[in-house]
């Protein structure tokens, strides 16, 4: 049963100051195996942040960040290899605006199978959203400081954490709605055979 | 999840269990540990089983939380903002996934190390999930013990003994398949299921087949014609006997059941005396004596044992200073796991499992000085003899050595090969010797050999002082009582002067202080308290109490003085304040005695406040609120009538008790305000309420000189001659003046023989008798103006009381005086 953290879309201290204290209070450290982080963090000290909540950290390249080292797109295969192919999940991750147009859900269905990814990862819209497409998923965290985009009305703060076990994952959506935490989950499930339709 | 079901005990050797079961070690164990009957009959034992098991799968399914699944009866939709992974709600799923996973990261911790010489099959990963899993729910169920390293090494030989059993079992099988399988059950779809299809000619067929095998394997037709061990094994795997499958006392499915029963029942001592569970505790047992860890204790108790064999080798020990917990620690926790190899091990907890468990009888007479826990059962008793014979084994190089060091390596790395049957066979006459000896108190035990637990040993010191009371806790229930009693009684009143006599550190402040609070009790009790005082000044004690007096006053000064003579409350304030400063200073019981006395005077300064207000308000009033207090007295009487009892003893024989019995028939119990009905009871307890009061006014006194002013300016106030509460008010404004007098001469005392000062005590009292019966006479008088009937009767009888309770005080003040 692996957590995994899809977070993005901070714009610290850009947009915004800090994550919501509601928020950074259930990131403890611990208890999550593996953050995704979609981009436009911006600076290092919040990269610095995740490192402490978990080791293991992915961030692609968004149109704002400092760091210019991290790569426009990420894969990475999560899961337990018990027989092979079971439980096995193949996220793939990417800021987003390099995808035109922003947040199309054909052009990410693209990149997902241009990554040939189970799960995709994308941010830039900084609004939530978790489709079931094409055999696979696109999940959008949205963004975590609900800072300000210029083409979304009324952000919400938003994360989302994914219970990746065997075959299955639970995604588990985090939103600050009027200053209450409401937590939704939608449940996922991947065929046994190759990556194919649900 | 206790074994209540199961209530007998195997007996301490049980030749029948152990000739039916030779060869089953884990039945045996199961026997002897109480988990499975010891009972015969194959019946019972499969249903026992079968409990045991069902209770375990029961746990385990409510205990081992998946979080995915949701639990049976609850809705859909569980409360997302409760359960989700991030939830930090202590109740959500997830939050206990998580402790239970870093409880699983600990026990893993361990297992991974655990016999690795053997890891055929522990460390393989079915064996190392039973353990983990029954380790888990173990910790689960007892959150107090968590999980300590060494637990595993107790658990991983119980599931070794059952797996050998396991397979014992399907070699049987081998040999004599057809007696466990049910020829019928293999042929569900075969298509000659006919029962009686009965083939002549083929039966005769094999019958010769039959017999020219016969040579070759003798086949036993029916059950009986095994041996009875066979039998029993046979009888016990029947799928179809009692309990069905669930019952297959030897089972492979089950193992994990039984291993928890087992672990279970080792840990929890299984109603006996000896847990396992205690050892890994790090509080003391409740019960104990010492305060110090049971395992600790028990460390002790091997010493012990060996100072009465080796004496020679004990004192080398110590001389060394090597400590027993230092490797007995390591021994009991893991019961010689560690030590031996496996199969010895397991021959020496065949030999510590039919040692009964059950607590054993001991004297009555050894209340005090009660046994260590682990000599209180045979078991118990084993172990440590197992432990000393060890010792014992070694003793050669131990006494060669000078180096603590050598010895601590010798005793930890026991040498590999052993003549185990003459281990035991030399334990055994130790035990024996453990459960015969006469334990010594356990002062003797750990004054020596202890300095590192230094509050435990400093309790044993003082738990053997002569004055010190036998526990420091008891005081405090009495001070409670106590000043619930003064506040009741604050219509009897002391001489002051008594009390100033008895104060021979006492400075000016302290004597007016203490002759305050001796106004506000009746004279009745004084005889009493004299006496106590007399006895207390004689001993040395009272001499270090005054040592410490002195020397807590001087700290006192500096706050009464800024006490200010102002009205009552502040007294009551100071008196907080100050018992809190001298709580602070724990160095022995006597200081706590001290304290237990201040909250007396706390209470009773209160009332006295109360008393000094109310006297400007309706007597009635105050006279019903008396009578609330009255109630309380009847439990304070039996708490301070124990807690007198006590003070009796510390402060040695008291051969002036004659006059006691003469003055106690005055049921001075009664203020002089309220009914009440506790006369007959009060009169033995008054008396001894007096006495204990003695003391309280004693410490009292030198330690709150300053509001004794105040008390007595306000007193001054207050002293009209509406009540009977104006006597007290009067008696005290009285004896004020003369006591300053008083207060100044005992101040030029404070550095002389204590004997002088009796003297002076006794001249005082005789003039304070002498004040006191004045009043009397005049408050005959004054009581015809008081309207209330019922008061004036009761005015009546206290004065009747204190008029007799004078006279005692005369007798004692001459005494003194003659001194």
């Amino acid at each position: 049963m692996v957590l995994v953290l899809a977070i993005g879309d901070l714009h610290i201290p850009h947009r915004a100051p800090d994550l919501p204290p509601k928020f950074k209070s259930m990131l403890v450290p611990g208890k999550i195996q593996h953050i995704i982080c979609t981009g436009n963090l911006c600076i290092k000290e919040v990269h610095d942040y995740f490192k402490t909540l978990c080791p293991d950290l992915h961030i692609t390249r968004g149109e704002y960040d400092e760091d210019s080292r991290y790569p426009e797109n990420k894969t990475l295969t999560i899961g337990q290899f018990k027989l092979g192919t079971i439980g096995q999940f193949k996220l793939g991750i990417c800021h987003g605006h390099q995808v035109i147009p922003w947040g199309d859900l054909d052009s990410l269905a693209m990149v997902q199978r241009q990554l040939d990814v189970d799960i995709l990862v994308t941010g830039h819209t900084h609004q939530f959203k978790a489709y079931k497409h094409e055999g696979g998923v696109v999940i959008n965290p949205g963004s975590a400081t609900g800072a300000y985009s210029s083409f979304t009305y009324d952000v919400n703060p938003s994360f989302v954490l994914m219970d990746i076990d065997g075959l299955r994952v639970v995604v588990y959506v985090y939103e600050l709605i009027d200053g209450e935490v409401k937590v939704d989950k939608i449940d996922f499930k991947k065929t046994a055979t190759a990556p194919s339709a649900h | 999840m206790s074994k209540e079901i199961v209530k007998e005990e195997a007996p301490s050797s049980s030749p029948d269990v152990s000739g039916s079961f030779a060869s089953l070690r884990s039945v045996r164990w199961r026997i002897s540990l109480s988990i499975l009957p010891s009972s015969s009959s194959v019946d019972d034992l499969r249903r026992v089983t079968a409990d045991s098991r069902r209770r375990y799968a029961g746990l385990r399914r409510w205990l081992l939380v998946d979080p995915h699944v949701p639990k049976d009866g609850r809705s859909k939709s569980p409360d997302l903002v409760m359960d989700n992974p991030l939830s930090q709600n202590p109740d959500s799923t997830w939050g206990r996934f998580f402790r239970n996973a870093e409880l699983e990261k600990m026990v893993d911790h361990d297992l991974s190390r655990l016999y690795l010489e053997h890891g055929s099959y522990f460390q393989t990963p079915g064996c190392q999930g039973m353990l983990r899993r029954i380790l888990l729910l173990w910790c689960l169920r007892h959150p107090e013990y968590g999980y300590r390293q060494g637990m595993h090494e107790l658990l991983a030989p119980l599931l070794y003994v059952l797996h050998v059993d396991v397979e014992r079992l399907s070699e049987v099988r081998k040999l004599h398949e057809h007696h466990f399988i049910d020829k019928f059950d293999g042929l569900s779809f075969e298509e000659n299921d006919v029962t009686y299809n009965f083939d002549f000619k083929k039966f005769l067929d094999s019958m010769e087949d039959e017999i020219g095998s016969q040579g070759n394997s003798k086949k036993a037709r029916s059950l009986d014609e095994l041996d009875p061990e066979i039998q029993t094994i046979v009888l016990l795997s029947d799928a179809y006997g009692a309990e069905g499958e669930l019952g297959i006392v030897l089972s492979e499915k089950f193992t994990e059941h039984d291993a928890y029963c087992m672990f279970e029942a080792l840990m929890s001592g299984a109603h006996g005396s000896v847990a396992m569970a205690d050892f890994f505790s790090p509080i003391p047992a409740a019960e104990s004596q010492s305060g110090l860890p049971p395992v600790i204790e028990a460390s002790a108790a091997l010493y012990h044992l060996l100072s009465i064999v080796d004496s020679s080798l004990h004192s080398h020990l110590v001389e060394l200073g090597v400590e027993p917990q230092y490797f007995a620690l390591r021994w009991l926790r893991v019961l010689f796991g560690r030590e031996f190899s496996l199969q010895d091990l397991l021959v020496v907890w065949d030999e510590i499992f039919t040692a009964d468990n059950s607590p054993l009888e001991k004297d009555s007479g050894n209340d005090e000085n009660s046994s260590l826990k682990m000599f209180n059962s045979c078991r118990g008793a084993l172990i440590t003899a197992m432990a000393v014979s060890m010792i014992l084994y070694v003793r050669s190089s131990l006494l060669a050595t000078e180096n603590a060091t050598t010895c601590l390596q010798r005793l930890l790395n026991f040498p590999e090969t052993i003549n185990l049957k003459k281990l035991i066979a030399k334990a055994k006459p130790l035990q024996i010797l453990a459960l015969d000896s006469k334990i010594s108190p356990l002062s003797s035990i750990f004054d020596g050999s202890y300095n590192h637990s230094k509050s435990a040993v400093s309790g044993y010191n003082l738990s053997s002082h002569p004055v010190s009371p036998k526990t420091p806790l008891s005081l405090v229930p009495d001070s409670y009582w106590e000043e619930k009693w003064r506040v009741l009684h604050k219509a009897e009143e002391l001489k002051q002067d008594s009390l100033d006599k008895l104060s021979p550190s006492g400075k000016k402040r302290w004597s007016e202080k203490v002759k305050l609070v001796l106004s506000r009790t009746e004279s009745d009790p004084l005889p009493a308290r004299a006496e106590k005082y007399k006895k207390g000044h004689k001993s040395s004690v009272r001499r270090s109490l005054l040592d410490d007096l002195t020397r807590q006053l001087g700290l006192e000064e500096e706050d009464t003085e800024k006490g200010g003579c102002s009205d009552a409350s502040n007294l009551e304030d100071r008196h907080s304040t100050e018992a809190q400063v001298e709580g602070q200073q724990n160095d022995t019981n006597i200081g706590s005695i001290y304290r237990a006395e201040e909250r007396c005077e706390c209470g009773s300064g209160t009332f006295v406040s109360e008393e000094n207000s109310s006297v400007f308000s309706d007597p009635l009033s105050s006279g019903s609120g008396t009578n609330d207090h009255e109630n309380d007295t009847e439990k304070s009487s039996i708490a301070s009538n124990l807690s007198s009892d006590e003070n009796d003893d510390h402060h040695q024989s008291n051969p002036e008790d004659s006059p006691l019995p003469v003055s106690s028939p005055p049921p001075e119990g009664v203020p002089l305000n309220s009914p009440h009905e506790n006369e007959s009871s009060g009169n033995l307890v008054s008396a001894m309420r007096e006495r204990r009061h003695l003391s309280g006014r004693f410490q009292w006194l030198l330690r709150f000189g300053r509001n004794n002013v105040s008390q007595e300016a306000s007193d001054k106030g207050g002293g009209t001659n509406e009540t009977p509460k104006s006597l007290n008010c009067d008696s005290k404004s009285n004896t004020a003046d003369s006591s300053i007098a008083g207060a100044s001469r005992s101040q030029r005392d404070v550095d002389q023989n204590v004997m002088g000062t009796l003297k002076n005590l006794g001249q005082s009292m005789l003039e304070h008798i002498q004040v006191l019966e004045s009043v009397f006479q005049q408050d005959r008088v004054q009581v015809g103006s008081v309207d209330n009937l019922g008061k004036s009767n009761l005015v009546g009888k206290g004065q009747v009381t204190a008029m007799t309770a004078l006279k005692e005080l005369r007798k004692i003040s001459n005494l003194l005086s003659e001194m």
